[in-house]
């Protein structure tokens, strides 16, 4: 028994000194961010300068980086995107499990097959026909490939979770009457909430941290989302931006994704555990 | 198809409306039970994938043959771009960054992670001492880059904190030397990710089954030798996808290393991802760009049914 609490004692002390290591990054970020903006001193970096300026750095950095533009229209692409393409994956999924489309596998491949490639693979074109197109700089281009490339996964998700809807439920509907569509937007839909909102939460952060996409296919402040404002804001931080206030855009732009996770953390669990059925 | 169709169906309220009047033919019966536009729900996927995944992949294979600046047509080069690629020392320096890259992130994070998961689980207030951990995680790769680009800028505030408990690397100028820089970089990313690999391992090792553990425990077995001999192989099928979505994300590594160097000083902390930009958005070399791109698809294509394999076989060795 007393071997067994040392090893205990042993694995919390531990985990204790790790923990610390892992938290002083995070001390190191937060202390700094709250600082005045012209008082960082990377000599003593670690200690707290008494006064919390953390939101007006955040507001320094939202007037002069434009970074209240781009976080607006990050929240619509974050926001649009991930819904057209839940709702393009669940008829998807629909029509191959539900609705038994013949060669259903292979449909869901050619689907599922959109991700396997890496984003790079798509950058020259797509910059090069969104130039020719008008597309390039506009709120709606974006808006396309950010749904394009999160339909996959929604489709993979809803597939799986409409293979754990009884058959029954489909029959019995189209016996009373109800057309496909109906039966889809009344029943499939609201039964499967749970799973849609798991893809939800993952492809809003997705959509929210994209760096790529957002810097090869936008420019101006309003249209261009905020991670490549952000990585703007790096190039000249030893010019222009002070530290604190490029510390606390860091919190700041993290803010929204960590947020939707934990406010819909028990859902998303379940909802995941669902489409993996 | 129709055998599945539940004979429940006959009895009810429409008897044989949909089965048994009428099946001359499958498609008949198809048609009568889901409509006739079954298609029409996957055309918006199959559509949308079609033009700006799968089109744009292919043009990008093509225009790898080409010479392209964006503005006047695209000429056949054959396969110069990629003779080019052999004698470009950036892509040398992109491709041992990449890989270094895949070693690091491959380990680290999903090794420190299982290490918090094992030692936190199962003990009182296991979930507070994760918490630490768990707390970068809400970074982005950008987010990541523009911080630790600051703690990590020369003279900057990790070097001071270094030279505060005396260690060594206070005088270091963290990111302008290669590999030091790559590696700190991964150091960084190594402390977002950790977070996600200990809650993935947490779930697995609840989930694993109790009578193989109690027997082993009856046996004898505690501490090191139950971790190697029973936990790890139980946990293996986790491992195989940590490691595999790791492997993966680490040789796309673009966000930090963009945020935090751009690929500098002098393209020595370019991976492929920042090459292939580079190249084609920055030098306006939209062909050899692309060759990059190519080259980047068939790496990570080669690596993971390598590493597939491997764990397949594997796994065949332990159940047979």
């Amino acid at each position: 028994m007393a071997r067994r609490r040392a090893v205990t004692g042993a694995r919390v002390l531990v985990l204790v000194i790790l923990g610390l290591i892992w938290l002083a990054p995070a001390y190191l970020i937060v202390v700094n961010a709250a600082r005045p903006a012209g008082a960082y001193n990377p000599a003593h970096a670690w200690v707290p300068s008494g006064s919390f300026d953390l939101l007006a750095n955040m507001r320094r950095a939202w007037d002069a980086a434009g970074l209240g533009e781009s976080l607006g229209s990050t929240l619509l692409y974050s926001v649009v995107s991930p819904a057209i393409a839940i709702l393009i994956g669940a008829l998807a999924g629909f029509s191959i499990v539900t609705l038994r489309l013949r060669h259903g596998f292979a449909w869901f491949m050619l689907i599922f097959g959109g991700t396997v490639f890496p984003s790079q693979m798509l950058l020259v074109p797509l910059f090069v026909a969104y130039s020719r197109f008008n597309l390039y700089d506009t709120r709606f281009g974006l808006i396309l490939i950010y749904t394009a490339i999160s339909v996959p996964f929604a489709a993979f998700v809803m597939r799986n979770f409409f293979t754990g809807v009884a058959f029954s439920i489909f029959e019995a509907a189209r016996l009373d009457g109800a057309s496909t569509a109906r039966i889809f937007w009344r029943m499939y839909l609201p039964l499967s909430w749970s799973a849609l909102a798991a893809i939800f939460v993952l492809e809003f952060t997705f959509t929210w941290n994209d760096l790529l996409f957002g810097m090869t296919l936008a420019q101006s402040p309003g249209v261009r989302p905020v991670m490549p404002a952000v990585s703007a804001l790096q190039s000249d931080v030893y010019a222009g931006t002070p530290v604190p206030v490029a510390l606390a855009v860091g919190l700041l732009v993290s803010l929204p994704a960590i947020a939707l996770f934990l406010a819909t953390q028990r859902f998303f669990t379940r909802g995941l555990t669902l489409g993996q059925l | 198809m129709t055998t599945r169709t539940p004979p429940r169906l006959t009895t009810a309220r429409a008897p044989g409306r949909l089965t048994a009047a009428r099946k001359p033919s499958r498609g008949h019966h198809d048609r009568a039970l889901f409509g006739r536009f079954r298609h029409g729900y996957i055309a918006p996927g199959a559509l949308l994938v079609a033009g700006l995944l799968y089109l744009p992949f292919l043009w990008t294979v093509y225009l790898s043959f080409t010479n392209y600046d964006g503005l006047s047509p695209a000429t056949w080069a054959g396969l110069a771009n990629y003779r080019a690629l052999l004698h470009d020392p950036a892509l040398l320096t992109a491709i041992r960054n990449t890989l270094i890259w895949v070693g690091g992130t491959t380990l680290l994070p999903v090794g420190l992670g299982l290490l918090v998961a094992v030692l936190s689980y199962n003990i009182k207030g296991g979930a507070w001492l994760r918490l630490p951990f768990l707390l970068p995680y809400a970074f982005s790769g950008a987010g990541i880059g523009l911080v630790w680009g600051v703690l990590l800028s020369p003279g900057g505030t990790l070097n001071h904190v270094l030279g505060f408990f005396h260690l060594p690397g206070a005088h270091t100028p963290l990111l302008s030397y290669a590999p030091l820089n790559t590696v700190v970089l991964i150091i960084a990313m190594t402390w977002q990710q950790i977070g996600v690999n200990t809650l993935l391992f947490v779930v697995g090792l609840q989930s694993i089954p109790r009578e193989p553990i109690e027997a082993a425990k009856i046996d004898g077995a505690s501490g090191w030798a139950l971790f190697q001999r029973v936990i790890w192989p139980l946990l293996s099928p986790l491992t195989t996808v940590v490691v595999g979505l790791a492997l993966v994300a680490s040789l796309k590594t673009f966000d930090v290393v963009w945020v935090a160097t751009q690929g500098g000083p002098g393209r020595t902390s370019e991976t492929l991802a920042v090459t292939m930009y580079r190249d084609t958005f920055v030098a306006d070399q939209y062909g050899y760009g692309s060759a990059v791109a190519v080259l980047l698809t068939v790496v990570t294509g080669v690596v993971s049914v390598i590493y597939l394999r491997q764990q397949l076989s594997r796994r065949e060795r332990l159940n047979g």
